[in-house]
């Protein structure tokens, strides 16, 4: 099974090697690559200077834009399972085996990591605001699209060879997370979440 | 119709279609957008010539007065054009990002082949 990591990053020297070193020191076994949205500090320059697997957007795209060039990655090089993370230390590597073993044994064609199906698991369980708008998606989703997902902004997820196939063609740009859900429920993919833990970001969030 | 307002629809005219002609020649517009203005430029001329018609037209329709018409009329066309630049601007961007992608995917092939060259 071929693993890739896609890792949308938008500034953030601060965490960027960090992130990386910490999934190499996991394993070795997992690909990653960074998808660099035309940031304007010294992202590229680490990139490069630490020789870590990267796609520098020439301008940018927003996550929707870069998270798909990393299934379009994915895809060119026959990827079997391409996992969705973040570079700004939100997210632990060592619940990737996690992500993706409902995949490997075929029981979903797309996995999220959610911090809210399991509350101990997760120490970080985000603001109030963010909760209630999760609450919200999460209602939609149930009543419009037939699936139950308790985080649907979770922003770490797995999907299999299929899905990286649709994704590569067509993903959503202005609020991917829960509107991929959508398109990959309506044509009848399976959907599954397992518990994670997520960190507060180390670095600042672009929406502060 | 009164002289004063025929002479201000025939200049508004004449502007309009002077905008339209050297939009087109600076290769600015293309034709295809342009038909659209240059139809309602002929609709004009037509009300400019025979300013009757408006009012045959408004009892036909069973509006008030010409001018309810003419406001809801420009309305209704108005956001047909709007919605057509959003589907023409949707694509577009979706085009646009395809092709940064693909273009950065290409870059970083090449800088990979030079280095190991």
């Amino acid at each position: 099974m071929k693993v890739l990591l896609i890792i949308p990053a938008y500034n953030e020297e601060a965490n960027i090697l960090n992130t990386c070193n910490k999934i190499k020191e996991f394993s070795d076994e997992i690909d990653f690559v960074v998808i660099n949205d035309g940031s304007k500090d010294n992202t590229e320059k680490i990139l490069q200077e630490n020789n870590l697997n990267h796609i520098c957007l020439i301008e940018n795209l927003g996550i929707g834009g870069a998270v798909q060039t990393g299934y379009k990655y994915a895809f060119e090089n026959n990827y079997d399972i391409a996992i969705q993370f973040d570079g700004d230390g939100q997210h632990d590597v060592t619940y990737v085996p996690n992500i993706c073993e409902p995949i490997i044994n075929g029981q979903a064609d797309m996995v999220i990591g959610s911090r809210y199906l399991d509350k101990k698991e997760s120490k970080f369980q985000s603001t109030f605001m963010r909760r209630l708008g999760s609450n919200i998606i999460s209602f939609l989703l149930r009543t419009c699209a037939k699936t139950k997902v308790t985080d649907p902004t979770s922003g770490f997820r797995a999907a299999n060879k299929e899905i990286i196939k649709v994704f590569a063609k067509t993903y959503p740009t202005d609020y991917p997370e829960p509107e991929s859900i959508v398109n990959i429920r309506n044509l009848n993919f399976r959907v599954m979440e397992v518990p994670v833990s997520m960190n507060e970001r180390e670095g600042r969030s672009i929406f502060n | 119709m009164s002289i004063n307002l025929a002479i201000a629809v025939a200049t508004t005219l004449i502007l309009m279609m002077l905008a339209l002609i050297t939009n087109i020649k600076n290769k600015k517009l293309q034709l295809s957008y342009s038909i659209f203005w240059l139809i309602a430029g002929v609709i004009l001329v037509i009300v400019l010539l025979i300013p009757n018609c408006l009012n045959v037209i408004t009892k036909f329709l069973g509006f008030e007065i010409p001018s309810n018409m003419i406001f809801f009329i420009t309305i209704v066309m108005e956001f047909y054009l709007i919605l057509q630049l959003m589907i023409t601007l949707s694509k577009e961007s979706k085009r646009n990002i395809s092709l940064i992608q693909e273009v950065s995917m290409l870059k970083k092939k090449v800088e990979e082949i030079e280095k190991n060259k």
